[in-house]
């Protein structure tokens, strides 16, 4: 599921783009400690060498099937947060995930609604979700609404007859004059995409179908949010769902096939941007991390710490944690790694670029925000 | 397949409908007839159209002949319809009351709501309170539900409110809507959802070392009643928190879900003082009372309300003399809803050319009023609900207390949503709804008086152009700017 908020004017040109790793996404197989002996001792079987993973800082490695975020790692481009989370401890996929969207379960509405009605940007659009429903983090936004598919922009009927009679009779309205304009903006920019398609340049190399389904569809999701940036639609905020992580049993093959997904299509978006990737902001988390000890069916159960990553619009990049180890006494609760990084703290600097208003996304939190 | 708005009334149908017609009625219960319909006639808006078009959520095919039926001279036409309008009786369209009966969450008990899927609650809610702005005959009751909703905005998207909003709906804002600021103001304290929702059901003092949620107390004072600039201070809030310790409701996890119960060991009973006021000690739950007679008689919260009201119907900057005549009969009636609002419609303000065409139709308004006036038969589903949500409009989803605005500048980022909403409704591409543009255009009596009946007004000489030249006219007279405008 995809949605994009469409808030802004058609000229705006930052996009917050997050995806959510539904099902609790195990902190520990994206972005395994893999100098710190306390993970070998705890998953004998599926832990991955020193060896097979790829140098990030400190104790810990990028999995080998997100080889192809490495670069953008060595760049500076992109920023792992790993013990991150919210303080939510029921270990509930249900309410984790309604505490990280929501921003607390006293909240009204979801962060990245509040987070659009405080801009007061008053564009042609409001919101547009690819997929069947919005999620919650989208709730309370100025507009909001699913987006099948980039053909669905276009109505049905002489809609550019229709635009070109409006024109006139709203050229000479006082209040309504300049949104009107802003709408035909939007909807001249919209029209050329539905009819064109996402036509992303050759070098983006989007999953194909050999690549499975959810690659594929992962993809197609990104390339549709792509065009759109590159589109000047007005394009405020997209969420991007990647779904089903949740590896209680032989983790390996539900875990390897989403790895693969989230970088090959990550990296065929970063590419498809280019220059635009600088004014884009990808945050990607999870409601939970996995318990640190692998179980007896070669899975690991719902846990508390896990792994962000920030891609692109000005982050610094780099290596984000204190590293609590995973030794028993730091461990949380039934033996999950300790949330030491509030999700907050790392969207916050995100949100400071992309003009403020974390306290509105936010409201009560005082944040400490992390350098990413 | 159901039988048509059409086939009902024109064929006849049963005795049993005819009876729910209400013939005896006098005129308000003139059937929509599928025959011609009068139209404005003059350049600017009239009246009456004017009336209409504030007072209802758009103006149907036939409404002005009902209007003008009821007297010789607009002026007292307008205000006997005004008249009827402040005094609902129990007649009701009889499509529009079969159509709610099919929605089987709305009349639950509260209890029940509580077996229904969260969602299920809203799109039904949602639909009935989309078909009763569409059909029902008691329009400015809808208007002011409406009103009462955003003045007491609760957010079914908080906690327990998913399951609570339905009732609070209906035992609150629809019961109260025409009736008395104090009843309304009373059963909003003790709504189940409204405890949820500004966490009222946590506010408790059982110890001095408690100290109380002021979430609601404070919302109470700065949004519900007197106002931000109202006069009240910081101490006035906390001594407000204080009276209103101990309320609280049942959750959904035991018996008795949502029931509201005053717990005495939660209530802080020692002596208070709110705006002046002393509450002695040992009320238990009279403070509620006192403290809820107190602001809801207060001055300020009489002109708080009426801006408010003078912002729904006359404009976005209330003009001040309209302003203190509503604040006035506010306090002279003691907060009775129909003799603020008929002080307000007898303003010069309110009738003044200047006040006409001067508001901008909110998302609801505008879809609700794009069927009503195009006589659209409509199920009220999700096609429509979908537009109302990427407009930033949709029904009990607003996320914080202060409600929706009501000013043109907070909406008028949605006209490309208005656009192809007009396109797609006249163009019969919603599923679930339909309008019958050509037989439309032949009662109102051509293009142009179709023109007049959407627009209020005949078209001037630009809007003719672009009608003479637009091979889907209905599209755009519902896209146009001034049917955005009421």
């Amino acid at each position: 599921m995809t949605s994009i908020a469409l808030g802004g004017h058609p000229d705006e040109d930052r996009t917050l783009v997050t995806i959510f790793l539904r099902g609790g996404a195990d902190g520990l197989a994206l972005v395994p400690a893999v100098h710190d002996d306390g993970y070998h001792r705890a998953r004998p079987r599926l832990g991955v060498s020193a060896s097979r993973a790829l140098r990030l800082e400190g104790p810990f490695g990028l999995a080998p099937e997100l080889a192809e975020l490495h670069p953008w790692f060595l760049s500076g481009e992109l920023a792992v947060v790993h013990a991150a989370g919210s303080d939510d401890q029921s270990r509930s996929h249900f309410v984790a995930q309604e505490v990280m969207e929501r921003g607390g379960l006293s909240a009204s509405g979801g962060w990245i609604g509040r987070w659009l009605r405080s801009r007061q940007a008053s564009g042609a659009l409001g919101a547009i979700s690819t997929g069947s429903e919005l999620p919650d983090s989208l709730r309370g936004a100025p507009a909001a609404t699913a987006l099948g598919s980039l053909a669905a922009l276009e109505p049905g009927g002489d809609w550019s007859g229709l635009c070109r009679a409006l024109e006139g009779l709203y050229a000479r309205d006082r209040l309504l004059g300049g949104p009107a304009r802003d709408a035909l903006t939007a909807a001249e920019r919209l029209g050329t995409l539905a009819r064109e398609g996402a036509r992303p340049g050759d070098a983006a190399r989007y999953p194909g179908p050999g690549e499975g389904e959810l690659a594929l569809g992962f993809g197609r999701d990104l390339g549709q949010v792509a065009a759109l940036i590159r589109a000047r639609v007005g394009l405020v905020a997209a969420c991007v769902d990647l779904g089903n992580w949740d590896s209680h049993f032989a983790q390996e093959t539900i875990v390897s096939t989403r790895m693969r997904a989230l970088a090959s299509g990550l990296a065929a978006f970063a590419r498809d941007l280019g220059p635009l990737l600088a004014r884009t902001s990808v945050v990607v988390m999870s409601e939970f991390g996995r318990r640190v000890m692998e179980n007896a069916s070669l899975g690991t159960d719902h846990g508390r710490g896990g792994v962000m990553f920030v891609l692109g619009g000005g982050t610094p990049g780099g290596m984000h944690c204190r590293w609590p180890g995973l030794d028993a006494d730091r461990l949380d609760g039934p033996g999950d790694l300790s949330v030491v990084h509030d999700y907050r703290d790392v969207l916050a600097p995100v949100l400071a670029r992309h003009g403020g208003g974390l306290s509105a996304a936010f409201p009560g939190y005082a944040p400490r925000p992390l350098p990413v | 397949m159901g039988l048509t708005r059409r086939t009902v009334l024109v064929g006849g149908g049963s005795a049993a409908l005819v009876s729910l017609l209400g013939a005896a009625q006098g005129p308000r219960a003139v059937p929509r007839t599928p025959g011609p319909f009068a139209v404005p006639v003059s350049a600017e808006v009239d009246l009456a159209e004017h009336v209409l078009r504030r007072c209802t959520f758009g103006v149907a095919p036939g409404d002005r002949e009902r209007l003008a039926r009821l007297a010789p001279r607009p002026e007292e036409a307008v205000d006997r319809w005004i008249e009827e309008q402040l005094r609902p009786g129990q007649t009701e369209d009889p499509d529009l009351v079969r159509q709610l009966r099919r929605l089987d969450s709305l009349g639950q008990p509260l209890g029940e709501l509580y077996e229904w899927k969260p969602e299920v609650l809203l799109r039904e809610l949602s639909s009935a309170t989309l078909l009763r702005a569409v059909h029902s005959r008691w329009q400015l009751r809808e208007v002011m539900v409406e009103v009462w909703g955003d003045h007491f905005n609760v957010d079914s998207g908080k906690a327990e409110c998913a399951w609570l909003k339905a009732a609070d709906d209906r035992e609150v804002i629809r019961r109260h809507a025409l009736g008395r600021f104090r009843d309304l103001l009373g059963a909003s304290a003790l709504s189940p959802a409204m405890l949820w929702y500004l966490d009222g059901r946590t506010n408790r003092r059982a110890s001095a070392a408690e100290r109380p949620n002021e979430n609601y107390a404070r919302e109470l004072l700065e949004l519900h009643t007197l106002g931000v600039d109202g006069g009240y201070s910081q101490a006035d809030v906390m001594e407000a928190a204080r009276c209103l310790t101990g309320w609280t409701a049942r959750d959904r996890h035991g018996f008795r879900k949502g029931r509201v119960e005053f717990e005495p060991a939660l209530h802080d009973d020692g002596e208070k003082r709110v705006l002046g006021r002393r509450f002695p000690p040992g009320q238990g739950p009279g403070d509620l009372d006192l403290l809820l007679d107190t602001v809801a008689s207060h001055p300020a919260t009489a002109r708080h309300v009426g801006t408010r009201l003078c912002r729904r119907f006359i404009a976005d900057e209330p003009p001040a003399g309209a302003v203190d005549a509503v604040a006035s009969a506010f306090r002279s009636s003691g907060g009775d809803v129909p003799s603020v609002l008929r002080a307000l419609f007898r303003t010069p303000e309110f009738r003044a050319p200047a006040a006409r065409r001067a508001k901008l139709k909110r998302p609801f308004h505008a879809l609700a009023s794009a069927l009503r006036t195009t006589g659209a038969r409509t199920d009220g589903g999700a096609p429509l609900l979908d537009y109302l949500r990427r407009m930033g409009h949709a029904p009990f989803q607003y996320p914080t207390p202060e409600g929706p605005a009501d000013v043109a500048r907070a909406w008028t980022g949605t006209l490309l949503w208005r656009w192809r909403l007009g396109l797609a409704l006249a163009g019969n591409e919603l599923p679930g709804t339909s309008v019958d543009a050509r037989e439309l255009a032949a009662r109102a009596g051509g293009a142009e008086r179709l023109a007049a009946h959407l627009l209020g007004r005949t078209p001037d000489p630009a809007e003719r152009a672009a009608l003479a030249s637009s091979p889907q006219p209905l599209a755009l007279l519902l896209a146009s700017p001034d049917f955005q405008r009421c």
